[in-house]
């Protein structure tokens, strides 16, 4: 008796959360017309399967676009990749390069000043040639790499900062509907006073960067004139620009083509 | 998109993930970003928390697809990685709150409120929210996330058996006293 009237329960719960189907289905519509208790829970629970069926939650849209949202999961997993107490590559390959620079120069320098005077048919050899280690095109390379690496790193940075600022849903101020964006608009400024030494200290190497460049420094200008707490509408504006000019887009494919 | 939709470019998308290729993580984010946010919000009802979650889903996903069971659908292996995330979630605010200080019910309400479509039937979208959400807090972890698969997202018993790794007894039962449950907590909040 106990044990049927538990089952009784259960089925009315479950008939109220419309999983109930074929003979159990009809069945317990059959008992809770004749039993009013089980009526009334059965519209009771009825009614609150209705009130979140409506509940907006099941229509929310997410607050940050699609592809800012996927640059940030994409930044997450390239952090994630990176071991902890390990260097990042680039910052391997700075010093790295100095080192072979510096061995081309000297070891030349050295070798020389050791050797007895030099045959005059010898003196007459170009010192690149000479060295057996890195030839001219060799380090103009080596600095033509630098220089991408650096400007793929310059674009990354910038791109972090959009991303900040266009997924922000931290509100510093709820009732005025203000964002807090952190440290981006200082972040900004430091970006764009690098932002000479990528480009014109990149020259050639960078060229086909230079689009992207450019409307990187206009919309890093925009983020740099704002404050720390923002208007929503102001943020709005921004992502929108950064959407229509897919500008995280060529950010990536771009850094993409520096770091070749 | 319903979890049982789209399965073989699910798979293919999972497969080229488990075999390192990043490129096919943004194509999976566009297929379930919206649906598993929802899941997130659902459960935790803020939504700073349920895109932090997402987030974390995305990347706790690619980084277990080398884990990932081929013959596996993958939509239901990505909801059941966000309910659990947004069980971690929902325990690390608990903690926070008990430590600090109470959760702000009436910040909940108005984030809540903010989500509906017309301004006019906000303050009874609100209402009803709020004593949703209170309900809904109220339920042990597990069957809350039977409550929000099958009534926020229209999964069937045997769909939320197979996201949630329980037998489908469990899950009838656990809808049955999670339903019982939320109406004792709204009855007992109108007295």
């Amino acid at each position: 008796m106990i044990l049927g009237h538990l089952r009784r329960r259960r089925l009315v719960s479950l008939l109220a959360a419309g999983v109930l189907e074929g003979r159990e289905r009809e069945e317990t519509l059959a008992h809770i017309a004749e039993c009013a208790r089980c009526r009334e829970e059965h519209e009771a629970l009825r009614a609150i399967v209705a009130g979140m069926e409506q509940d907006p939650v099941r229509g929310a849209d997410p607050p940050v676009p699609l592809a800012f949202f996927v640059a940030r999961v994409e930044r997450e997993v390239e952090q994630a990749l990176v071991p902890r107490g390990r260097p990042r590559w680039w910052l391997l390959a700075v010093p790295a390069a100095a080192a072979i620079v510096a061995v081309a120069v000297l070891v030349p320098a050295i070798v020389a000043r050791l050797r007895p005077a030099p045959r005059a048919a010898q003196a007459e050899i170009p010192p690149a040639e000479a060295s057996p280690l890195l030839t001219e095109d060799a380090l103009a390379r080596i600095e033509r790499n630098l220089a991408r690496e650096h400007a793929a790193r310059y674009l990354n940075e910038a791109g972090e900062v959009l991303v900040a600022v266009a997924a922000t849903g931290v509100d510093c101020n709820r009732a005025d509907e203000r964002l807090d964006v952190g440290s981006a608009p200082e972040r900004s400024r430091e970006l764009l006073e690098r932002r000479a030494l990528v480009v014109r200290g990149g020259g050639e190497a960078v060229a086909s960067a230079r689009g992207v460049l450019d409307d990187v420094e206009l919309a890093l200008r925009e983020v740099a004139d704002l404050p720390s707490c923002v208007r929503r509408g102001d943020v709005e504006r921004l992502r929108r620009e950064v959407e229509e000019r897919q500008l995280l887009m060529r950010i990536r494919l771009m850094t993409r083509e520096l770091e070749g | 998109m319903h979890p049982s939709e789209g399965g073989a470019g699910d798979r293919d998308l999972m497969a080229r993930l488990a075999s390192g290729d990043r490129e096919a993580l943004a194509p999976l984010m566009g297929r379930h970003y919206r649906r598993l946010y929802r899941i997130a919000l659902s459960y935790l009802r803020q939504p700073d928390d349920a895109l932090d979650v997402v987030q974390e889903a995305f990347v706790k996903a690619y980084q277990w697809a080398p884990r990932w069971d081929g013959s596996a659908e993958a939509g239901p292996w990505l909801s059941r990685i966000t309910v659990n995330l947004s069980i971690d979630r929902w325990r690390r605010n608990r903690r926070r709150a008990q430590t600090f200080a109470p959760l702000a019910d009436g910040d909940h309400a108005a984030t809540l409120a903010d989500l509906g479509p017309a301004p006019d039937r906000r303050v009874e979208g609100r209402e009803a929210g709020e004593r949703l959400a209170t309900a809904l807090r109220g339920l042990p972890e597990r069957q809350r996330a039977v409550v929000v698969l099958r009534h926020y997202q229209d999964l069937s018993l045997e769909e939320i058996a197979v996201t949630l790794g329980m037998s489908l007894g469990t899950v009838k039962s656990s809808l049955h006293r999670a339903l019982r449950r939320m109406r004792e907590a709204l009855e007992g909040g109108r007295a």
